[in-house]
């Protein structure tokens, strides 16, 4: 008896990548929106309104401090309790976003604090005010930092996206999971998913690395 | 033009600076000398708010600066009054600081258009003047990394220049150089000095000080112990302890 079977394989290859194209809509609507806020909470993080920091603080510790897949069974099963319904789609970009912004403003933050003290003082002493001397001078030069730190964190990110199958987003795994329990063809659709993911994540990885060599060449004119 | 009364600063115990009192007019060129940890650094970051002193007063053109005293009460003004006097007052680091991630040109138009709002090609023609007084005008589109410590350290002095400052405040701006890229930089401060900029300069250059300077403060442990033309101070201190200052640095 033979495993992977390609006719089940080709016959299903149109939902997969139905749901390869969620997982992947998933996927940038979480970057898109986590890269902005995940600056937000870096910089409130680090603010000289301590209430502000305070908030901050508690609500990194509460996504840290709980697993992710609960924080989407949370926003999508919970919420409507108190009557917040959202779609599938919604709770799962909500849930991502708030889960990797943690983690993002941390990268974030390190990069700003990588930015030496002569920086700070060479801005401050032009009459930059600190507001634009951080958007002009220090996260210009902390965001090249982190970019490949960034990139290995949305790599991550998309696998994560798998996790919103508990949220009946029909997301590839979703569909593998639906399509499998109608022809218990489990060998060859999960099989067809593993490939997929490792199809985006892999040529996604050497892309960060090929960034992580540019940032790390400095600033120079272009050859 | 900027007078400096009473400052005291403390780095947790110790006593950095103990009651300095100085004054600089317009066009004047005043040398801080003193061994490493006398302070003199920090009088010039004191000068210009990097630094924040206990006590003590700063005015320039006869206006407080940065705070105001009330009973006995300091009062700090506003970030953005602070930013409005710093873009008044030049500075140029040991360090150079130029902002990596710009070119040379991008460094020099980067305060005149954000904090003075210039209009660009303005700023750009007065940066182009700039880089041609301190000999980089073929350095325009380069990138700091790119340029040698003495290049930097010239495009750090046009970068000050560019915010046409009432007064300069040079932090040992040859310490961090290669002796043999000293030479150019001190060449543009004497230029300076010629045409009539007022400049602070805290140097362990004793030549720069002795030929340049209209007046030569010699500070050790926070205090200033001695100020004179620099001929009396390198030929007559009066002062055991500058002597002894003189005599280590000049007999090396």
């Amino acid at each position: 008896m033979e495993l992977f079977k390609p006719e089940v394989a080709v016959a299903n290859l149109g939902p997969l990548l139905a749901g390869l194209l969620i997982t992947v809509e998933l996927t940038f609507a979480v970057i898109v929106l986590s890269l902005p806020f995940a600056l937000l909470v870096a910089l409130g993080g680090m603010s000289r309104i301590a209430p502000l920091r305070w908030v901050i603080k508690g609500y990194i510790e509460t996504i840290r401090g709980t697993p992710l897949l609960l924080q989407l069974i949370y926003i999508y099963y919970v919420l409507p309790e108190i009557g917040m319904r959202l779609s599938a789609f919604t709770a799962g970009v909500i849930g991502l976003t708030l889960n990797y912004s943690t983690y993002i403003s941390e990268v974030y933050r390190s990069g700003i604090q990588a930015i030496g003290r002569g920086q700070h003082d060479a801005a401050a002493a032009l009459g930059m005010t600190h507001a634009l001397a951080m958007r002009r001078i220090i996260l210009p030069q902390a965001i090249r930092i982190v970019i490949p730190s960034l990139g290995n964190y949305f790599i991550s990110l998309f696998k994560d996206t798998a996790l919103c199958s508990v949220v009946s987003i029909q997301e590839v795994v979703f569909t593998a999971q639906i399509l499998a329990a109608r022809s218990f063809q489990y060998f060859t659709l999960y099989t067809v998913v593993g490939v997929m993911y490792f199809a985006v994540s892999f040529p996604a990885a050497r892309l960060v690395g090929y960034l992580e060599r540019v940032t790390r060449r400095g600033y120079r004119r272009q050859p | 033009m900027i007078e400096i009364e009473g400052l005291h600063k403390y780095f947790g115990t110790l006593h950095v600076l103990d009651g300095i009192d100085l004054s600089v007019a317009a066009g004047e060129v005043v040398c801080i000398i003193g061994p490493s940890g006398s302070g003199k650094s920090t009088l010039l970051r004191c000068i210009n708010h990097l630094e924040t002193p206990e006590t003590g007063r700063i005015l320039i053109d006869g206006q407080r600066v940065y705070r105001d005293e009330v009973g006995g009460i300091f009062r700090a003004h506003s970030n953005r009054a602070i930013a409005a006097v710093r873009a008044q007052v030049g500075m140029v680091f040991q360090h150079f600081n130029l902002f990596p991630h710009l070119t040379v040109m991008g460094n020099i138009i980067e305060a005149p258009i954000h904090v003075l709002r210039r209009p660009k090609d303005a700023a750009r023609r007065r940066a182009t003047e700039l880089l041609e007084m301190v000999g980089l005008a073929d350095k325009a589109t380069s990138y700091p990394e790119e340029l040698s410590g003495g290049q930097q350290q010239r495009a750090a002095i046009a970068r000050a220049l560019a915010m046409d400052p009432k007064a300069i405040l040079f932090d040992e701006v040859t310490s961090a150089l290669d002796p043999e890229l000293v030479a150019e930089v001190l060449a543009v401060m004497r230029r300076l000095a010629r045409q009539g900029m007022t400049m602070l300069v805290v140097t362990h250059e004793m030549n720069f000080a002795r030929q340049v300077a209209s007046r030569v403060v010699f500070m050790d442990h926070g205090k200033i112990v001695e100020e004179d033309a620099p001929e009396r101070i390198f030929c007559a201190p009066r002062e055991q302890r500058t002597r002894d200052f003189l005599r280590t640095v000049l007999d090396r």
